[in-house]
């Protein structure tokens, strides 16, 4: 895992996203328990391409010329499948903007917000995103003022 | 449903108890909890696949 969130951090230096973040089952786990996945959700801010178009190509060719492949919707890094998802909305813009920097032992990533994590499962809003939304509201230690403040922005409700 | 109070006590005791342990698994440091999803994959993983999906559990190194 750690040196997945190197190869994201490469990945970042070399200017092929602009910026990413841990979100998903693996973000939320950094406030909550321990629940089952099998993938690593990495979103990504991606350099503005010719016509504004949003495309994950030039990320996956990047990673091909690194030795790592497509499986599915995921791309094998080191071990973990990981799936890359752009930044497509206002809520996921404002989520990876205000991601906060850790620590992966002697690695430096970034994970969402708990606040956003839980405005974009209550977005998403199938039934593991309720779950999440439970979890997160029963174990993670949340700055209400700030959550309003985003659900506000975003128009979800609670 | 009945309300907790209407539980026998040595059955709430058990409830909360796994609360407790829930609590305690949150609190976890990040790896751990990526170790105890890795066990969880594991478990689940031939569950999964005998139902048809395909599954890869993660191979990563871990120090323990």
């Amino acid at each position: 895992m750690e040196t997945t969130l190197q190869v994201l951090n490469d990945l970042e230096r070399a200017g092929v996203v602009s910026r990413y973040a841990i979100g998903g089952a693996m973000g939320a786990m950094f406030y909550v328990e321990p629940v089952l996945t099998f993938d690593l959700d990495v979103f990504v801010v991606l350099p503005q391409a010719g016509g504004g178009l949003l495309t994950l190509a030039p990320l996956y060719e990047a990673l091909r010329a690194r030795g790592y492949h497509e499986e599915k919707e995921c791309v094998n890094i080191e071990g973990v499948p990981v799936q890359f998802l752009p930044a497509y909305n206002a809520l996921l813009e404002e989520a990876l903007a205000e991601a906060r920097e850790t620590r992966y032992e002697a690695t430096t990533t970034r994970v969402l917000r708990a606040e956003h994590l839980l405005a974009i499962a209550l977005q998403t809003g199938r039934d593991k995103d309720r779950e999440r939304v439970r979890l997160l509201r029963e174990q993670a230690s949340l700055d209400q003022k700030y959550l309003a403040a985003v659900l506000a922005r975003h128009g979800l409700a609670l | 449903m009945k309300p907790m109070g209407a539980l026998r006590p040595e059955v709430a005791r058990l409830l909360a108890a796994k609360e407790d342990r829930r609590r305690t698994l949150a609190g976890l440091p990040y790896p751990d909890k990526v170790r105890a999803v890795v066990r969880l994959q594991r478990m689940v993983a031939p569950v999964l696949r005998a139902r048809g999906r395909q599954v890869r559990v993660w191979n990563i190194k871990e120090t323990p």
